[in-house]
């Protein structure tokens, strides 16, 4: 099962806010209050923090499972953690429109 | 997912592309401004700087934006540089020619300006016999050409009894959304305030009503973007901020590249032949203001202000002159 992103959602990444949440995540502050990112779909507004943004990135064809691997490479989290974790923000996503599986 | 912060540009920008207009509607609020128009490569400059500043959608505006000779070229330019681009118009020089040209340049969206079910209310509000005909044509012929359509009404005087009409009108047309915008008290709209504008009671009125609507009719979206209306909804995650979102989530740009907070607040901030959009966005202490209003009189004991934010700015600002203080529309009594 492949993700991919929805081609009609609207979105963007805010590089001050990225650039403050990768900031914090170097100090060890909690940056998951931070929008990194928007998300415009069907009259619906999304901002995503760091995580959720880089889940949403890696919504390019691949499995959950690669993309809790490559996750894996970019934050210090427990596989356990981060396998639930985005695989609720993907259903989440999904259920909202945002992703579709393939 | 998070819901609070404001990003670093705008999301929309409303740009009224000419101020020229075939109609002589009684609330215009843009018919005593410039006619000065932006040449078709400074509007190209105009373009590149709201997509440097990673504006989602452009929607165009004016006066009425057909009566620009080159809007299928700048419509192109936009949705080449990847904007969504949609329009508000009156629809009146509509054909199917034109909604098949329209298409073509790259309108995703368009709406029309549609104020009454009944012909003669709405020819004698716009000021042209005959046009609420021709609305209705132009709908049809954008919906045929694969066009998303909307029906935008002013509520006012002449339409507060006829809300279901305007939504079976809207259901008859196959529009996807209507649009109810609270009347606003700028320009024309100023001067017939006492004409047109509803009473506070009339409002709370009309939105118990436009939101047993929303929730009851299906296949059709009804848009209600006023705040005050935070009194007789649920919390919503449906938007990033509270209260207006202008300045917030969208900005206005004149026909001569003034930049406005929103097309009802007359306070040039900046103008993009000159200046940096995302620049302005960040610096302009008008918007600043707008973002950090403070509660003045009833809203300081009012427990929906922090998702109201004292209401309409423009409208606020127009009427009493601070922008703090609580919407005249509100009906709601001081405790």
């Amino acid at each position: 099962m492949k993700i991919f992103r929805n081609p009609d959602v609207m979105w963007r990444e805010e590089d001050e806010f990225r650039e403050q949440a990768y900031k914090g995540l170097d100090t060890g502050e909690d940056v998951a209050e931070i929008g990194t990112s928007i998300l415009l779909h069907s009259g619906k507004m999304h901002s995503l923090n760091v995580l959720g943004t880089e889940i949403w990135k890696l919504c390019d064809g691949k499995t959950p499972q690669e993309i809790v691997s490559t996750l894996r490479e970019m934050f210090d989290v427990d596989e356990e953690v981060l396998r639930k974790d985005a695989g609720e923000f993907l259903q989440n996503m999904k259920e909202e429109g945002l992703v579709y599986e393939e | 997912m998070k819901n609070d912060l404001i990003p670093s540009s705008p999301l929309t920008v409303n740009w009224a592309i000419t101020n020229i207009c075939n109609f002589a509607c009684s609330h215009c609020y843009s018919r005593s401004d410039t006619t000065e128009e932006l040449s078709i490569d400074t509007v190209g400059v105009v373009l590149d700087k709201l997509a440097k500043a990673k504006v989602f959608s452009v929607n165009f505006g004016g006066g009425e934006p057909l009566l620009r000779k080159d809007l299928l070229e700048i419509a192109r330019r936009s949705a080449d540089l990847g904007f969504a681009v949609s329009m508000n118009s009156n629809g009146f020089l509509i054909d199917r020619d034109i909604a098949r040209k329209l298409k073509v340049a790259g309108f995703s969206k368009v709406g029309i300006s549609i104020d009454s079910p009944k012909p003669g209310v709405h020819d004698k509000f716009r000021g042209i016999k005959g046009s609420h005909e021709k609305a209705l044509s132009a709908l049809a012929y954008l919906k045929e050409a694969g066009i998303e359509t909307s029906i935008s009404s002013v509520i006012c005087k002449i339409n507060i009894d006829d809300v279901d009409g305007l939504v079976e009108m809207a259901l008859s047309s196959g529009v996807t959304n209507i649009n109810f915008h609270n009347f606003k008290c700028s320009g024309l709209g100023l001067a017939n305030k006492d004409i047109l504008d509803l009473t506070p009671e009339e409002w709370r009125d009309f939105y118990i009503r436009a939101i047993e609507l929303k929730k009851s009719v299906k296949n059709l979206r009804i848009s209600l973007e006023d705040p005050i209306i935070s009194q007789l909804v649920e919390k919503s995650n449906d938007t990033l901020v509270k209260g207006s979102v202008c300045g917030k989530l969208s900005l206005n740009i004149k026909s001569n590249g003034d930049i406005t907070p929103c097309g009802f607040i007359p306070m040039v901030i900046g103008n993009l032949r000159t200046d940096d959009l995302a620049d302005v966005w960040k610096n302009s202490t008008v918007l600043e203001m707008m973002r950090g209003k403070t509660a003045k009189g009833k809203c300081i004991s009012c427990d929906h202000y922090s998702d109201c934010l004292g209401g309409c700015t423009a409208r606020t600002l127009a009427l009493t002159g601070d922008m703090n203080n609580p919407d005249p529309h509100c009906w709601r009594h001081d405790s």
